[in-house]
């Protein structure tokens, strides 16, 4: 019983960074009628800009010193005097992480939403109201041209990037069973909820989702009610981009940076299907739902079992609703 | 409006190569494929058989993609089945047949095999299509290539360390040249391109293309989708079989990674440069496709002379000149090389009068 828990709380911390990258696929989709097969290369570049930005540059010759490891005297004081391992020693190599953190989340975020408008701006436009299957091979293609690029530019695989938070092991009881947590885990799923929630309410109330809205469910209305659908397009294609690159820091600190980070974002497409495209709701339930059934397979049949999870869950979904557990029906005309 | 091509009986109007035209290219290329045969050196050979292997199930893919409308990104899998059935059927079965014989079984069984699969992963094609059919036939490869890397089925299929693989044996003719094996290449490539040519101008073909052009219509028409969607995906599985068995044929050792997202988005690439729904569509795709990584290696040996910097790099460049290659296409020639060729051919038919 104890350990159904631990790996189900496990399960829903890795669904909120799904639920966080599917969020980025769901917007693109809602605002222009594209599913971004590509959106993984994306978040891999996230990681690898985070990377730059919180380890390249910092260990530069050029950079100040207190970039790469921030250590004021009151800092050294506290630290003299504590115990190893004791939490605060955690949340104080943290604080000297914090300056190179805030740099590379912040480089990240910019360079992420350029790459974003760039492709939106260079590739998805001149497409505007070609096929679907054009616009899909389109992000396919961009697949091949990510990694390639990415594997240019970054020579070198990632070493250790310092994680968002501060990495207290976290133990406490729940149902009489203990659970253990890292506090960077769960902090990760705290920036992950809030985004989420974040961009579901600018979607219901600011003037821009509203905008959003407007467009996915009529492009042509949208544009004679006064609303500019290219700046929307270029709007949905910085959130997910930008969502994708807090996504890709996220990722880089749990398991490093690699080129296979692309693939992640194929079982987020299979999450999103299966919650329904156009449904945050569905999303994030799918995306919580597909998070514990991997961790609880992990416990059962062993790691790499875990890998399909995704893609049977969102086959055996398509069989039985064809457009997701929330999303809505299709309506062709004839 | 192609001129000087009068037909005076139905027999004539019905042919597969309707002109003289068609049926001299047809000659010119077995000619050309005899020549290759005859005096190509081991590289030209080792292009050409990797060309052969790949038209073919670019073939199969332009059957459902191209002709049938249903988009797929899984295709692969139907590769790896086909390969991995030869393989088995001749370490299991074929310990009891002649080795002379056990070929010409294993290549429709792997063939048939496929198809079957193909039923199976065509199962979603009924319910749903565009992306989400994507993304079924994508989840498919996934799993696939899964199952087949998974310990359980590790003494048929050699798990994650890849397997071994037999050599073709024609009825006696022992093929364990790569010359030798470009003729069974070449001469199972020809006919299934003209199986394809042939498949629309019948019945079922023209199903197809009706369901891809409007598919509730079809269904009006009283095509029944649920039998040639499922056709249509059995057809390309076969087709994405005997590919795989050709593979197996043709290397000495298969992995399961060869058969992964990668290779399924090579096939798709490849009927988006050649052009969907025609017949000389995925011949130009392959060819382009199969040949720009080697002019990009062919050319970073000229500049480097092989340097291991360079070399790091090439590997990246080659990706990012596919992807190009997809994405230009799609930009700026949407209907691929057939139809730069189709405009190229019309100018020449209606020279000196009119070009364009």
């Amino acid at each position: 019983m104890g350990q159904i828990l631990q790996f189900a709380i496990n399960g829903l911390m890795s669904g909120a960074i799904y639920a966080l990258i599917a969020v980025g696929l769901v917007s693109v989709f809602k605002a222009t009628r594209v599913v971004n097969f590509a959106h993984g290369y994306l978040i891999m570049f996230g990681a690898y800009f985070y990377f730059t930005f919180a380890v390249l540059v910092p260990q530069a010759a050029w950079a100040p010193e207190w970039l790469q490891s921030w250590r004021p005297e009151w800092m050294l004081a506290m630290r003299a005097d504590l115990p190893m391992f004791s939490p605060m020693a955690a949340v104080l190599d943290w604080l000297a992480n914090l300056p190179r953190i805030v740099l590379g989340l912040i480089g990240a975020l910019v360079c992420n939403a350029l790459l974003g408008l760039l492709i939106e701006r260079v590739l998805m436009r001149p497409l505007m109201g070609q096929s679907v299957f054009a616009m899909i091979m389109l992000t396919v293609g961009l697949i091949s041209i990510l990694s390639g690029a990415a594997q240019l530019i970054w020579t070198s695989d990632a070493e250790f990037v310092p994680s968002l938070a501060p990495n207290t092991p976290i133990r406490f009881e729940l149902f009489g069973s203990m659970i253990f947590l890292f506090g960077a885990d769960l902090a990760n799923m705290v920036i992950a909820l809030l985004i989420f929630g974040g961009i579901v309410l600018m979607v219901r109330y600011t003037k821009s989702g509203i905008a959003i809205r407007a467009t996915a469910e009529d492009q042509s209305t949208a544009y004679s009610m006064g609303i500019s659908v290219p700046r929307v397009f270029s709007r949905a294609w910085v959130l997910a981009s930008t969502t994708g690159a807090v996504a890709g820091a996220i990722l880089a600190t749990r398991n490093g940076i690699s080129p296979s980070l692309g693939l992640f974002g194929f079982s987020v497409l299979a999450i999103v299907l299966m919650g329904g495209l156009d449904s945050y709701l569905g999303v994030f339930v799918a995306a919580m739902v597909v998070g514990v059934l991997e961790a609880l397979t992990q416990w059962q049949f062993g790691g790499e079992w875990a890998g399909i999870v995704p893609y049977v869950a969102v086959l055996l979904v398509i069989l039985v609703r064809p457009y997701g557990l929330f999303g809505s029906k299709e309506i062709e005309r004839i | 409006m192609i001129t000087g091509n009068l037909k005076s009986s139905y027999a004539a109007d019905e042919q597969v190569l309707d002109n003289r035209w068609k049926r001299g290219f047809l000659l010119a290329c077995l000619a050309g494929l005899a020549a290759i045969a005859a005096f190509g050196n081991n590289y030209v050979i080792l292009i050409a058989c990797q060309m052969g292997i790949m038209l073919i199930a670019v073939t199969g893919v332009n059957v459902v993609i191209g002709y049938t409308g249903l988009m797929s990104l899984g295709h692969a899998a139907f590769v790896a089945i086909g390969a991995y059935a030869v393989v088995i059927f001749h370490n299991t079965a074929g310990a009891w047949l002649p080795d002379s014989v056990a070929t010409v079984v294993a290549i429709p069984v792997a063939v048939a095999v496929s198809a079957l699969i193909g039923v199976i992963v065509g199962l979603p094609s009924l319910r749903v299509k565009g992306l989400y059919l994507a993304v079924a036939t994508l989840s498919a490869n996934f799993i696939v290539i899964f199952l087949i890397e998974q310990d359980v089925f590790a003494p048929w299929t050699g798990g994650m360390n890849g397997i071994n693989t037999p050599a073709p044996n024609l009825l006696g003719w022992e093929m364990d040249t790569r010359r030798e094996q470009f003729v069974l290449i070449a001469a199972l490539a020809v006919l299934s391109l003209l199986a394809a040519q042939n498949l629309f101008r019948t019945r079922v073909g023209r199903a197809f293309i009706a369901i891809r052009d409007r598919d509730y219509s079809a269904e009006i028409l009283g095509i029944s989708l649920y039998r040639y969607k499922l056709m249509s995906f059995a057809i390309s599985a076969a087709y994405c079989g005997l590919a795989g068995a050709l593979f197996a044929y043709f290397y000495a050792r298969i992995l399961p990674e060869q058969f992964e997202l990668d290779l399924s988005l090579m096939l798709v690439a490849a009927i988006i440069v050649g052009g969907m729904g025609r017949t000389m569509g995925p011949v130009f795709g392959v060819i382009v496709i199969v040949m720009v990584p080697e002019v990009i290696t062919v050319l970073f040996g000229a500049i480097a002379g092989g340097g291991a910097e360079l070399a790091q790099i090439r590997a990246p460049i080659q990706e990012i000149a596919f992807g190009a290659l997809i994405v230009g296409f799609l930009l700026f020639e949407p209907f691929g090389i057939t139809h730069i060729t189709d405009r190229a051919l019309r100018a020449l038919n209606r020279w000196p009068f009119a070009r364009g």
